[in-house]
């Protein structure tokens, strides 16, 4: 059981992030609901990917049917926007539960490289739908107000995150963790590795879903490479591994750290945030391969060696 | 039927190209369990130096590929020994994070250096076309054609009639039976990751030739390249190919029948209703 | 007036086999465990003895054959299923959870096991503590798994199925590549398993060690059974000194 203080600690954290709407200039608010939601991308793929060990690489399907999901349900059909919500979080766990179950036959970088192709096929889909309005996309009505988008999206990754913490204690997440140890050991052990991992990735599709739909309704303008942006995955799976995958805070870390840095640099010299984010990857892969917190950890209890160590585990 | 005859044939011949794209990525992917993000970088920049070696120093691009080939395979050797040997034993997804990253680097980097201009490698020859059985064959894409043909014909003799390249295969099968006959596994697999480069030269040479090259047609050929690596059977110079010219010519009859826009998915919607369909060969190689 | 015992076997299997293209890795077996007994599984390598406990654990499918456990027909069940039936299993190439602790390792199989394990992680790892202190890993429990040595590996394999309180354990190779001390071992702790009410299928090589363990014997050769009964009697069988030892040259 988490101390008092530290519950305290985090709910004063929760509370300061919420305040920032009224205490920050508008680019920082903007910064804020982007970092955010990229966060919750990031712990939604640490529950298929972090947890169970698929790592997925197209998670930005669900992102997009969420997207277009509350996009269509408040521009074609004038629903609320808590409606047009739902419509997302429905589209993309539905095609979790529809696609997962051949997809999640598939290993390593077979089931990585099928996710993106999902991803793919499915921009490709939506660009020729007319409810979708094809290439052009679709304009959903304005609302003023970022300070909404933005306590939404806090609420989401608080969401999100309580989520997984709740994966991390529960019968289920051991289930998961199992699976990504030793599959064929967890389905004897009487894990039914199917429904668990289908599980896991309707949980990411849900949360990467109603990212989308916030985004929708905030940037009021979506088009199909927009909605199903491809940087996104590799955004969201970096910053889940550098922060720690299979960690409860790690993703939320990595996002932050690398969004804050690469908007740091991007202010300055445009271009160069690409790069960054390039070294940081190969730097990060090379010394720290567990992420983050892992690092924590082990510089506290090696210092300098915690690296080396890592080198010497992983090279020829 | 002729429009149809002569689709096929174009998809085809790109399809050869396609291959040689594939070939380095599954050797190396093969051989060393090292999925190459950045496979497509190396296309690329394989593509630069023809060009500039042929717009510079005025070499035909034919005559400029094996330059360009000893380039990158020294890169490529490089690359390995000094950065990727270092995490070869990581778990699978950092590979794929640490080539993404090498990616993002070297798009950058070749963004600084040759501009985002669009550059094509046009050798007098390339334009023209002769007629073969009333189809249409652009000159420069049959080369293209025959001198991918003519690669994986090579890196297949390779494999299987030289001592070192049958210490690369054995090395695949299994490292540590390897070491043990007295393979130096990191200069093997440098090597490896080097002639995996030289192919992927030797690609860019040839794309620049028949399209456009930009610092970021990296992204779109490895995605390809995975695709047609994994059809072919991955270090099977042979099958690479063939599954090549299936995707060039998927991708002609997609273009023709389907919609334009497909094309670049119907590569995806194969590889993706071919590994659901037969699991139990994927496994074998998992 | 007593409980009339119940005698019907505990697992049957009907004219199991198993082919993989064309290759016959179990021929028509069929054989049955009475409740309680340790029935060794004995045969030169590459006889099918894996393949049969594959087959009992649901990790592969028959192509023909009936299984029953407890009466009921499961040879159509997934694995996870008969695990919550009461089958649980160790894997001769040994399939630890790598970079858990060997405290989760076992507390796994204490959350999933038979009748779907418990659904509480503090109550599971209590079960998995005290099946560690059974099988002697007690003082290892905060281990990261894959730094184990040799025969702890073992321990924890068994530990892990243990933990799934299972009616039928299903035993590949516990005690390859240990020393006298360490089997004499083993088999003290088998034997205490059985005494807990656990019926017991054994895979062994060791023969003073199988011969000692069980209260039936089961030859299995190229996928067929030559031989079946007492361990003293089949030992002696020429059929079965034969398939160990080749043809005579006359």
């Amino acid at each position: 059981m988490k101390n008092i203080v530290t519950v305290a600690a985090l709910v004063a954290l929760v509370a300061a992030l919420g305040a920032v709407p009224w205490l920050g200039s508008a680019p920082i608010v903007q910064f804020g609901i982007n970092a955010l939601l990229v966060a919750t991308l990031a712990q939604g793929w640490n529950i298929i990917g972090g947890y169970t060990g698929y790592a997925s690489f197209g998670n930005s399907v669900f992102y997009g049917l969420g997207t277009y999901g509350t996009a269509i349900a408040m521009a074609n059909y004038h629903l609320p926007f808590g409606v047009g919500l739902v419509c997302g979080a429905v589209l993309g766990v539905a095609c979790a539960l529809l696609f997962g179950l051949p997809i999640l036959r598939l290993r390593g970088p077979y089931f990585a490289i099928a996710t993106l192709g999902l991803s793919a096929v499915m921009g490709a889909l939506v660009s020729n739908l007319d409810i979708a309005g094809r290439n052009i996309g679709l304009i959903l009505p304005l609302f003023r107000g970022d300070e909404l988008f933005y306590e939404l999206a806090l609420g989401l990754l608080v969401l999100a995150t309580l989520t997984v913490f709740w994966v991390s204690r529960s019968r289920f997440g051991a289930g998961l963790v199992a699976i990504r140890e030793n599959e064929d050991a967890a389905a004897v052990m009487g894990i039914n590795t199917t429904l668990y991992k289908v599980l896991a990735l309707a949980l990411a599709g849900f949360f990467s879903a109603l990212a989308g739909g916030i985004h929708a309704y905030w940037i009021t303008f979506i088009d199909p490479s927009s909605a199903f942006d491809s940087t996104l995955n590799v955004k969201m799976v970096i910053m889940a591994v550098f922060g720690g995958p299979g960690t409860v805070f790690g993703p939320v870390i990595g996002a932050f750290l690398l969004s804050g840095i690469s908007e740091l640099l991007a202010s300055n010299v445009s271009t160069v945030a690409s790069l960054f984010y390039g070294l940081v990857i190969v730097l990060a892969v090379v010394f720290m391969p567990k992420g983050l917190v892992d690092m924590g950890g082990g510089v506290r209890r090696l210092g300098w060696k915690y690296f080396i160590q890592n080198i010497r585990q992983n090279r020829l | 039927m002729e429009l149809f005859a002569q689709i096929v044939v174009n998809g085809m011949l790109l399809g050869g190209l396609y291959g040689l794209m594939a070939l380095g990525m599954g050797l190396v992917w093969g051989v060393l369990n090292i999925v190459n993000l950045a496979h497509g970088a190396l296309i690329m920049l394989g593509g630069y130096a023809v060009y500039y070696l042929y717009t510079g120093a005025g070499i035909d691009p034919f005559a400029a590929l094996p330059i360009a080939m000893l380039a990158l395979f020294c890169f490529g050797f490089v690359l390995q020994k000094l950065l990727l040997n270092l995490i070869v034993r990581s778990a699978l997804l950092n590979t794929l994070l640490i080539t993404f990253g090498l990616d993002v680097v070297f798009t950058y980097l070749a963004q600084l250096a040759f501009s985002a201009d669009f550059r094509t490698i046009n050798p007098p020859y390339a334009g023209n076309n002769f007629s073969f059985v009333g189809l249409t064959i652009p000159v420069g894409r049959l080369a293209a054609f025959a001198v991918a043909l003519l690669l994986a014909g090579l890196l297949w003799l390779f494999l299987e009639r030289t001592r070192t390249g049958r210490a690369i295969r054995a090395t695949a099968q299994n490292l540590t039976a390897a070491r043990l006959y007295g393979v130096n596994p990191k200069t093997i697999y440098a090597l490896t990751f080097g002639i995996g480069a030289a192919l992927a030269g030797a690609a860019g040479g040839l794309y620049g030739v028949v399209g456009q090259i930009t610092p970021y047609i990296g992204v779109t050929l490895t995605a390809k390249s995975f695709v047609i690596a994994i059809l072919g059977g991955l270090d099977k110079p042979l099958g690479v190919i063939a599954g090549g010219i299936a995707l060039g010519v998927a991708e002609a009859l997609t273009a023709l029948y389907i919609g334009p826009t497909y094309t670049d998915v119907i590569g995806f919607g194969l590889l993706v209703l071919v590994l659901v369909s037969r699991p139990a060969q994927i496994f074998e190689r998992a | 007036m007593s409980a009339v015992p119940n005698t019907s076997p505990i697992f049957e299997a009907r004219g199991l086999a198993k082919n993989f293209r064309g290759l016959t890795a179990l021929a028509e077996i069929s054989f049955s465990l009475n409740r309680g007994e340790i029935l060794g599984l004995i045969g030169p390598n590459g006889a099918g003895k894996t393949t049969l406990v594959s087959l009992i654990s649901g990790t592969l499918l028959p192509t023909v054959g009936e299984l029953l456990f407890e009466g009921r027909r499961i040879e159509t069940l997934p694995s996870y299923r008969r695990a919550h039936l009461g089958i649980g299993r160790t894997f001769q190439v040994m399939k630890p959870f790598p970079g858990l602790s060997v405290l989760e390792n076992v507390t796994v199989g204490a959350l999933f096991g038979k009748d779907g394990g418990l659904h509480n992680r503090v109550r599971a790892r209590e079960r998995a503590r005290q099946w560690l202190e059974f099988t002697g890993l007690g003082a290892r429990v905060e281990q990261r798994a894959d730094a184990l040595g040799g025969p702890d590996r073992k321990r924890l394999e068994l530990a892990k199925a243990l933990a799934m309180q299972p009616t039928l354990l299903l035993l590949d190779e516990v005690m390859a590549g240990l020393n006298a001390t360490e089997v004499d071992e083993v088999v003290a702790l088998i034997k205490k398993i059985r005494d807990e009410g656990v019926t017991i299928l054994v895979i062994e090589h060791v023969m003073k060690a199988i011969r000692n363990l069980s209260d039936r014997l089961l030859v299995l050769h190229h996928g067929q059974m030559i031989a079946e009964g007492k361990p003293g009697e089949v030992l002696e069988d020429p059929r079965v000194v034969e398939a160990y030892l080749g043809k005579r040259r006359t």
